[in-house]
């Protein structure tokens, strides 16, 4: 079954977004933009109590950098959920997507603390194994595996390369 | 998982989800790695040795990902005993074709030692007879880099280092491996 | 530091190595034991990854590192070249005599060992004024598999180890020569070897000399 996929956001185990990027933009009505979206996800997680991570403090301050304050806030979403989900269910519970009116984010972290942060349209089933093929056939074989790729990737350094680029976008191309 | 579980699992990722090449432009490929070092450190073992071991670190932060995706453990061990389990019977099995042995804990469960019977990459070695190396080098250091890294990237802060080897004359080739502490999630800088 | 580096030489004997009690040394194995024996292709990949970091440290050029990966492969060269040669029956136990026996020898027997198969071709130098030149080409080089390389570094290419593998069996053969790798696919979309790798061995002049001499014989 083809799925819209809008986005894609790779975070390191330092928390930083090495990799973002966009497919098709969400079908949503101008008014209502993506971060707005998570901070209202996150408001209502802030609810329990248990999300008390630095997301709480993103600021709604002036956009400098759309993209970056975008990847910013899907992490500190994304950190809080998992590690909620963690307090309530147990060290091996996951926290694996929460969907909104406009979109579905999908979440997927390996043992090594690498994040994936999928977003697609809202009815799509569940993208863990699409994030687990991504990890394994084109993360460890085109970024990992590259002696031209640095070790860490500070500033994205490495993670766009050709070969990795050229997969995923045809395998998310694929799914569509 | 037990350690038995651990080794039929090594043994089933070996068999049927390893790409696979030629041990000697792998074991020749060391070689030169280690003979290029003592030449441009001039001998010096003690700077060879550290440079090994912080090649194999940076090999560990990559080579743990191809771990994690080939044994396909998305669950990380429940204490060191079966980290140190996983780290001989799947981790070395899978990259290299051996499993050492897992032996000499002390009674914490933080320190054990790795036995290697075998060690490919040590197949056509001997020391430089200069009176040095079979004192002072440590030809398979980049084994302990590789823990070093490996474990890092899976939240272990450890400690690796060989005590014995065979390549020195010693009747056996073992590394010490001590667990120091289990590192916490890093998290995201606060904004200004 | 300099008088402890001195007297090793002259005072002091070196005692000769230690052996472990068990006798288990390179000696008491056979030099067969690990010609088919296999790694895990990752092994491989993490130590050339390495092995070209390290490398790329304090270059000044392309052709540096390329220099240098050239220099790691040499010596690997030299002794594959006896290795191979000692593992044949006893009868094609001769090292190769003339260069096109030589080539064929890379081509198939060091190719096949190191990489599990043969090279995709060998050709001479159609340009006549360079009858010292032949091509042994790889459409797809193992070393490479995992290599992406950026635009800015596009002339690069990391089979230069190769190359300089290359380099050792020919040195080591009494055929001097120089080699360097090149990238001859083209990135376009739809082409069929977009990694073709061609290996440039030029040859010493006193190789030309000696094979023109007894070609003429």
């Amino acid at each position: 079954m083809p799925v819209q996929v809008y986005s894609l956001y790779i975070f390191d185990r330092h928390t930083e977004c090495i990799y973002s990027k966009q497919w098709v933009q969400p079908a949503t009505p101008a008014s209502s933009t993506l971060p707005s979206t998570v901070t209202d996800q996150h408001r209502q997680t802030n609810g329990t109590e248990l999300a008390a991570t630095a997301a709480e403090q993103l600021p709604p301050k002036p956009r400098r950098n759309k993209g970056a304050d975008d990847a910013k806030l899907i992490f500190g979403t994304v950190f809080s959920l998992r590690n909620m989900v963690r307090k309530l269910g147990g060290d091996d519970d996951a926290f694996i997507s929460f969907r909104t009116a406009q979109y579905k984010l999908h979440y997927y972290e390996t043992p090594t603390n690498l994040r994936f942060a999928l977003l697609t349209e809202p009815g799509a089933l569940s993208m863990r194994n699409v994030l687990h093929q991504i990890y394994i056939n084109l993360w460890v074989e085109y970024v990992v595996k590259n002696p031209l790729s640095p070790v860490e990737h500070k500033g994205g350094e490495g993670v766009r390369n050709e070969m990795f680029e050229l997969g995923l976008d045809k395998f998310i191309r694929g799914l569509m | 998982m037990s350690a038995s579980k651990a080794a039929r699992v090594g043994e089933e990722i070996w068999k049927g989800r390893v790409d696979k090449v030629n041990a000697e432009l792998v074991v020749l490929t060391y070689g030169t790695i280690v003979a290029q070092l003592c030449k441009d450190f001039d001998s010096d073992y003690v700077q060879v040795n550290k440079q090994l071991d912080k090649m194999g670190y940076n090999i560990g932060l990559r080579l743990i990902e191809d771990y994690l995706a080939k044994s396909n453990t998305m669950r990380r061990c429940s204490n060191f005993r079966e980290t140190a389990d996983m780290l001989a019977k799947v981790g070395f099995k899978i990259f290299l074709n051996i499993t050492p042995t897992v032996t000499n804990w002390t009674s914490d469960n933080k320190q054990f030692s790795l036995v290697f019977e075998e060690n490919p990459l040590a197949d056509f070695v001997e020391l430089p007879d200069d009176g040095r190396a079979q004192d002072e080098l440590w030809y398979s250091n980049i084994f302990c880099g590789v823990l070093r890294g490996a474990l890092e990237m899976v939240q272990m802060q450890v400690e690796a280092h060989f005590i014995s080897d065979v390549l020195r004359g010693n009747d056996t080739t073992e590394m010490r491996v001590s667990l120091i502490r289990y590192i916490d999630d890093e998290l995201p800088p606060e904004d200004d | 530091m300099s008088n402890l580096q001195a007297p090793r030489a002259g005072a002091k004997e070196p005692s000769g190595l230690r052996y472990p009690t068990n006798g288990k040394t390179i000696y008491h194995r056979p030099l067969n034991r690990a010609k088919a024996a296999e790694l895990s292709g990752a092994s491989f990949a993490y130590l050339f990854s390495e092995m070209v970091s390290y490398a790329s440290k304090k270059i000044e050029s392309i052709q540096d590192l390329e220099k240098r990966l050239n220099v790691q492969g040499h010596p690997i060269g030299l002794k594959l070249l006896d290795l191979l040669l000692y593992r044949e029956p006893a009868r094609s136990q001769t090292r190769p005599l003339n260069i096109i026996t030589l080539l064929h020898f890379i081509k198939n027997n060091v190719w096949q060992h190191l990489f599990g198969q043969a090279a995709d071709g060998l050709e001479k130098s159609s340009d006549p004024s360079k009858p010292d030149e032949y091509m042994i080409i790889d459409n797809e080089p193992l070393v490479n598999r995992y290599i992406s390389v950026p635009r800015d570094m596009s002339q690069l290419n990391c089979a230069a180890y190769v190359a300089g593998i290359i380099e050792g069996v020919c040195d080591g053969s009494a055929f001097p020569a120089r080699v360097t790798a090149h990238s001859v696919g083209k990135q376009e979309e739809g082409e069929m070897w977009p990694g073709r790798t061609v290996f440039l061995v030029k040859f010493a002049p006193e190789v030309m000399e000696r094979e023109n001499f007894l070609g003429k014989g």
